[in-house]
């Protein structure tokens, strides 16, 4: 890929990874991961890290908006964060630790079923509100 | 119920009262964080569910958490990654350049989106990851 074919790739991406971070309260990083290893040729230790550096301005974005709009508490949200940086600190040690192949597999199946969940409650109260 | 209002014994200065949080949102802090130091993730995949389903939030305020949880959660990770220098930085900019934009958008609509449309993308993403995440393994 050239350098302007890349740069253009990496903006664009960016805007996606933006409104699905804005509209669903993720960081986007699940999404930009695979990108910058597999569309970049980054390393999966760089592609974490850099996905990272992405994600914390975009949160900040989104929540200043949604702060004016008056969604949300950011004040308990940072706490919650702020409980979440320990964790974070964990996480990076644990995934030293463990085999990436077996967290990625019990990762996978729990989204799955909660994805199913939430699909299911959305369309089961559709039908029962018409 | 004259009693309930003040007289509730703080037992322990533990980290929970610290917070001044409920255990749960800690817990869910914590399983935040732990997935974001191990996949490099925000974290949101995992909070936005458990705020629904455990904690009891609506769906909206349930994303806006989420979205106001990764702020810290994001600076321990690149203080963790930049301390062994893993950071690319152009890569970063590239693609932070798009997604701010994203995000003003993105938030914007989470402000007026119903909350059963909301329930319905957030679970057809999450599908979605999953099946992306059992391909790649």
């Amino acid at each position: 890929m050239s350098a302007v074919a890349l740069a253009v790739a990496l903006v664009g991406f960016g805007v996606v990874t933006g409104v699905a971070s804005g509209l669903l309260g993720v960081g986007g990083g699940i999404m930009m991961v695979p990108f910058l290893t597999l569309a970049v040729g980054l390393s999966q230790h760089a592609a974490e890290a850099t996905s990272l550096l992405v994600v914390l301005p975009t949160a900040i974005v989104g929540s200043v908006v949604l702060r004016r709009r008056g969604v949300g508490d950011l004040g308990i949200a940072l706490r919650v964060g702020l409980a979440g940086s320990l964790g974070g600190a964990g996480g990076a040690a644990l995934a030293l630790s463990l085999p990436g192949h077996t967290l990625r597999v019990v990762f996978a199946a729990f989204l799955g079923l909660v994805g199913l969940k939430l699909v299911h409650d959305a369309l089961r109260r559709e039908e029962a509100g018409t | 119920m004259l009693l309930r209002s003040g007289v509730a014994p703080r037992t322990s200065r533990s980290l929970v009262s610290l917070f001044r949080l409920e255990p749960r949102l800690v817990a869910i802090g914590l399983l935040g964080g732990i997935l974001s130091g191990l996949l490099g993730v925000g974290g949101g995949v995992i909070m936005v569910p458990l705020l629904v389903l455990w904690a009891g939030y609506e769906q909206r305020s349930a994303h806006a958490a989420s979205l106001g949880a990764i702020i810290p959660i994001s600076i321990a990770g690149i203080l963790t990654f930049g301390v062994a220098g893993a950071v690319h930085v152009p890569e970063a900019a590239g693609l932070a350049c798009g997604s701010i934009v994203g995000a003003r958008f993105g938030a914007g609509l989470l402000a007026s989106i119903d909350e059963r449309l909301l329930k319905l993308v957030f679970g057809a993403f999450l599908a979605a990851v999953a099946v992306l995440l059992a391909v790649r393994t």
